[in-house]
């Protein structure tokens, strides 16, 4: 039910667009309570050492401190991930990278905390650092975390190995087998908002946490757990958040220690990160080091592949489990691959952890197999674009792995991208250094099973009609800036035949809001956007019935805030006196509805990671110039065709686009966690981590492409995380359309190419002179 | 945000009054737009007790034509100024191209020239915070580094090799500018070539007591100067290399190459080198006499190779100006 004038499907701001533009939204950082102290903390300067001793007298004995806190107040190991408890708010025993917290101070402002932070000191016995993969695998290096300790141990976290059909007899049925290895950079989120927590500790015992968090509800948990509070007894709050890309999907140890030293002192506490902080926070992409095998036959038909990973993960595991995972499950999609395997290793090193960034995962094996599937093309002498449809997944159809795949529309998404772009006629003949690239991708909406197992709902909504005519939306879901409160007012004013603005949103606060699973995984518009689905469904009937009764037919209809029968739109209620009707006959008009996805059998039971109830589908194209000399590669245009199932509001939805697009070139072009031997952060500002300003974004032209998904809400799929998928390959074949160069290496340097750009030139001279 | 030290503010009027405030107060650090000023605080690279604010002397504001037909630019004159002034944009067009590539155009609105000539040297081991330079073990150039402490770029050396990085500097230095010095002793003029010294942590030929008031340009020379700055992107970065050539037609090529060292050179040689073999040969000349080193967090050999190709584009695009 899309009708033009309702909400569903049409463009516009977000409900809550004008506060963040006015100035007028409250984040964390805008919130002050009477008597509320700062904290500070005091970082190790080493990369793997043993903590000898802490001398706090100093930092106490400072005027305006009220109290500081070491790892032996908050013993307790946390982690999201359940088979991965390996961390605390404050280092135990041992410090594992350059900024790992060691204590915390909370003092009368964020001056005297940061100064007497300085002040506490701590004896350390260093050790050897763990720096490289290499490093990682070796059994001779140091353990990380000690508990590990087996025969043979290395810093492995995680090893998964899966095969499906037959990859030998994949690779003998091919004409050409194509093998490279590729390495993809670490790199990190850069929200505009660094990470702020405040917590009021209440005279009952009682604990108030607001906090920048993308996820509130593991937040909730696991402050309960390490504080030793009842979960009921903790209240967490997430204000308007400036943007999180999986960032803020971690607990930190700001917002434990922010309510650890809220209880130790009895007052509010503060506890900002700075920006530097934020790049030790880390939590961004692995950087990943892969070798892809694959093999074609002459008419393009993909017969196996074989790909390895092996990600430096940092000091602890974070989501790290589930990357591993992620690397081989979503490796072949969108395409079909009977006969592959995959064999990825997730390690732990000493640097700042990395953890879920838009794309968890997925970035990296698409970056490798889009170039590889370019490089093979070339090598069959087979259209870029028509090898990727030749092999692309079919709806309604089971992956090799496993995946139920429904909905699919990359077909209709690589067709509107070359014919915006010109691709076919520009391929090869935009002369020297100017080139295009194609790349395809898919990517989850939500994952099926949650971390932490449990048969309950995922998502639940709870909504109100009052007797005015205004709708009330309670949620659990964390919009940080990507629209999910405007998701939940289009598709409940959407069912409704209300205005969005009639309804009012409530999200995130675990005092007052049903749970949702947070915004990670592409999830909150599939999952969410069903659980409001059913709660309006329920409003719906009841106003309906009572409607038909008055009006005396059936014929009801509920649209643009009137309701009347379609046969006699004359005589219509107004919404609100439709509300009083049902109000009278049903009693007070509130409903809950939920969000547990399908139970989707899977051949392979060990695939408990990577399956979602459905899948979106992009394809790019890249238009660079690259200037020989210097190496530097501009990004001119950028062609994004997203099937986004449906699209709820195509103005955020192509926000959504743009910013993945975004996010994608800075990765391509320079971002990258680069470290010096010692695990010290090279460049930990915005000054020198280089992310683009607006004369490296590209012009980019969006295309939404509707597949209308038969599960999601009014269709709809996602649209904030897949679309990056593509960006960063498109680039890379593009650069090998302008130069001849196959960018295996990313990010696309001045320095980097123009190194590829000199091989170039050095094979060709030895080709003509053995020619000659 | 980072906080910053705590320290009082003097506000002179006039130039006398400055300069007797920096005789007063040894310690005091002189201010004006206070773009480079206040973020090395916030870094903590030094916390001077007291900042003499120079926005309230007039006359370091003001841009006036010399008897000699030149322009004579108060040192206070904001970048914006001095890149929107007519006479500066039709009579020194690579010193009005400079201001426009420093940093962003709001740092442009309150930083001054007088400030990018004495922006401090820069260098990735040591633009940091507090912190970050006690976890590296600091470095020479850090007033508060720990004994034993090295240089990250030349470990055996006993130089600094920080980067001067005053996107001004090298246009000026082929305009054959020169700034005035005031102190309570006097005022004198130093020619922007002799301004620099050699080592990263001193590099500022300028007496403690004196301030800088005015830059003097004499009239501009025959044929074009222009004026190259390599960056990572296309605002807000410091230069990775900068490059500025001149060509009169009577008297030849000139080039200067900054911030790949302390001070910004002018090449050596050039002349002979541009009779020799032309533009090529002057861009292979430099290549072969500039290093840059690992000051920068971009990495030294390309920014050598660089060398050739933006001095070959700067001198290209002055000789095709005349
Ligand atoms: C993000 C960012 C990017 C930047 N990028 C660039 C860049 O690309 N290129 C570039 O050249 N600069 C850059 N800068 C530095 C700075 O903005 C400019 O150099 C500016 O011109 C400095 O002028 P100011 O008036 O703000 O100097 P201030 O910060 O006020 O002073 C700088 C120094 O000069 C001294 N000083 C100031 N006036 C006088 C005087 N009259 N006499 C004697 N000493 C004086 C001060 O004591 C101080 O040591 C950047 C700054 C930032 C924050
Ligand atoms: S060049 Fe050496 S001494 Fe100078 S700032 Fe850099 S690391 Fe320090």
């Amino acid at each position: 039910m899309s009708e033009p004038d309702s909400p569903v499907g049409r463009r516009g701001g977000k409900i809550d667009g004008l506060p963040k533009i006015t100035g007028a939204a409250r984040f964390t950082d805008d919130l002050t309570l009477p008597g509320m102290l700062h904290g500070a903390f005091n970082r190790s300067p080493h990369a793997h050492a043993r903590i000898l001793s802490i001398d706090v007298s100093a930092a106490l004995a400072l005027p305006g401190v009220y109290a500081v806190l070491t790892g032996a107040d908050l013993p307790t190991p946390y982690g999201v991930i359940p088979v991965a408890q390996d961390e605390h708010a404050l280092a135990v025993g041992k410090v594992l990278f350059i900024g790992d917290e060691v204590a915390a101070v909370a003092a009368v402002d964020q001056e005297t905390a940061r100064r007497a932070a300085a002040l506490i000191r701590v004896e350390y016995e260093p050790l050897e650092g763990v720096f490289t993969i290499e490093d990682a695998l070796n059994p001779d290096k140091p353990l990380l975390h000690d508990e590990r300790r087996r025969k043979g141990d290395t810093n492995v976290l995680r090893r998964v190995f899966q095969k499906y059909g037959d990859p030998a007899a994949g690779f003998a049925e091919a004409d050409v087998i194509i093998e490279s290895n590729y390495d993809y950079p670490g790199s990190t989120h850069v929200p505009l908002e660094t990470q702020v927590a405040l917590a009021q500790p209440h005279p009952d015992g009682k604990l108030t946490l607001w906090s920048s968090t993308q996820i509130p509800h593991y937040l909730h948990r696991i402050v309960s757990k390490v504080l030793g509070m009842r979960e009921q007894d903790v209240r967490v709050i997430k204000p308007d958040v400036g943007a999180g890309y999986g960032g803020k999907s971690d607990p930190f140890a700001n917002e434990l220690c922010a309510a650890a030293l809220a209880r130790k002192t009895g007052r509010p506490v503060k506890f900002i990160l700075d920006r530097e902080e934020v790049f030790y926070a880390h939590r961004g992409r692995h950087p990943t080091r892969m070798t892809l095998k694959m093999g074609v036959t002459n008419d393009g038909r993909i017969t196996a592949a074989d790909f390895k990973a092996w990600a430096a993960g940092g000091a602890y595991a974070s989501y790290g489990v589930v990357t591993a995972y992620y690397f081989g499950v979503f490796l072949p999609l969108p395409y079909k691959l009977d006969h592959w395997q995959f064999e990825s290793h997730r390690c732990y090193t000493n640097h700042p952890p990395c953890g879920p960034k838009r794309g968890h995962g997925a970035i990296q094996p698409r970056f490798a197999l889009e170039l590889h599937l370019d490089k093979l093309a070339n090598a069959i002498g087979m259209s870029p674009d028509a090898l990727r449809l030749k092999n692309c997944v079919e709806p309604d159809t089971e992956t090799s792995n496993g995946l139920r795949i429904t909905s699919v529309a990359l077909k209709e998404c690589v067709d509107k991208v070359l014919a915006a772009s010109g691709y076919l006629e520009k391929r090869g003949k935009l002369g020297p250094n100017r080139g295009i690239g194609l790349a395809t991708s898919a990517y989850m909406c939500g994952a099926l099973h949650p971390i932490v197992q449990s048969e309950m709902p995922q998502s639940a909504v709870q909504i109100c009609a009052d007797r005015s005519g205004r709708v009330s939306i309670l949620s659990g879901t964390a919009d940080i800036g990507q629209g999910s409160n405007h998701m939940l007012a289009a598709i409940v004013a959407g069912r409704l035949g209300i205005p969005e603005t009639d309804c009012v949103v409530l999200e995130a606060d675990t005092g007052l809001t049903p749970v949702d699973l947070g915004s990670y995984s592409s999830r909150v518009t599939f999952f969410a956007g069903n659980a409001a689905k059913m709660a309006a469904d329920q409003l719906y009937a009841v106003m309906r019935a009572a409607a038909a009764e008055k009006l005396g037919g059936e014929d009801v209809v509920m649209l643009g805030g009137k309701v009347f029968r379609e046969s006699a739109p004359e005589k219509a209620l107004d919404f609100a006196e439709a509300v009083q009707l049902a109000e009278e006959r049903h009693g007070t008009l509130g409903f809950v509805g939920h969000y547990k996805p399908p139970k989707i059998g899977n051949r392979f039971r060990r695939q408990s990671v990577g399956p979602s109830p459905a899948y979106s589908f992009t394809a790019q194209v890249a238009e660079v110039v690259v200037d020989p000399e210097t190496g530097f590669v501009t990004v001119e245009r950028i062609w994004a065709a997203h099937d986004c199932g449906k699209a709820l509001n195509p103005t955020i939805v192509e926000g959504q686009i743009e910013g993945c697009v975004y996010m994608g070139v800075g990765e391509a072009l320079a971002e990258e966690q680069s470290y010096t031997k010692h695990g010290l952060h090279r460049a930990p500002s915005i000054l020198e981590y280089k992310i683009p300003t607006v004369f490296e974004t590209p012009e980019i032209i969006t295309i939404i492409v509707e597949s209308n998904d038969k599960e999601g809400p009014f269709g709809a799929k996602e649209a904030g995380e897949g679309p990056q998928l593509s960006t960063v390959p498109a680039i890379a074949n593009a650069i090998f359309d302008a130069c001849g160069v196959w960018m295996n290496e990313a990010p696309f340097t001045p320095d980097r190419v123009l190194k590829a750009i000199e091989r170039r030139d050095r094979e060709a001279r030895r080709a003509s002179f053995d020619g000659a | 945000m980072l906080p910053l030290p705590t320290f009082s503010v003097l506000s002179p009027r006039a130039v006398s009054d400055a300069a007797q405030m920096l005789t007063d107060h040894p310690q005091a650090r002189l201010i004006a737009g206070g773009t480079d000023l206040l973020p090395s605080m916030k870094y903590g690279l030094f916390t001077p007790p007291t900042l003499i604010r120079l926005g309230g002397v007039s006359a370091l504001q003001e841009i006036s034509v010399t008897e000699a037909g030149g322009l004579r630019i108060g040192a206070g004159v904001t970048l914006r100024a001095v890149g929107r002034d007519v006479r500066v944009l039709s009579l020194y067009p690579a010193l009005a191209a400079a201001t426009r590539t420093i940093a962003t155009s709001t740092i442009q609105a309150m930083g001054t020239l007088g400030g990018n000539l004495m922006l401090d040297t820069r260098c990735a081991w040591y633009n940091q915070s507090t912190f970050w330079r006690g976890a590296l073990g600091g470095c020479l150039k850090c007033h508060s580094a720990p004994e034993g402490a090295i240089c990250h770029v030349a470990p055996k050396g006993k130089g600094c090799y920080a980067a001067h990085s005053a996107d001004t500097a090298p246009g000026l230095l082929l305009y054959d500018a020169e700034v005035e010095l005031v102190s309570t002793r006097g005022a004198r003029r130093v020619a922007v070539a002799a301004l620099y010294g050699d080592d990263g942590r001193d590099w500022i030929r300028r007496a403690p007591d004196e301030l800088l008031t005015a830059v003097i340009l004499p009239p501009p020379p025959a044929g074009r100067v222009v004026h190259r700055k390599l960056r990572a992107r296309g605002s807000i970065d410091y230069p990775l290399l900068l490059t500025a050539a001149a060509f009169d037609p009577d008297r030849g090529p000139r080039v200067v190459v900054s911030s790949v060292g302390p001070r910004p050179v002018e090449l050596g040689g050039v002349a002979e080198a541009w009779e020799a073999g032309g533009v090529e040969a002057v861009a292979e000349a430099a290549y072969k006499q500039v290093s840059p080193l690992s000051t920068h967090v971009w990495p030294a050999p390309w920014r050598k190779k660089m060398v050739r190709v933006e001095v070959r584009r700067a001198l290209e695009a002055a000789i095709s100006g005349v």
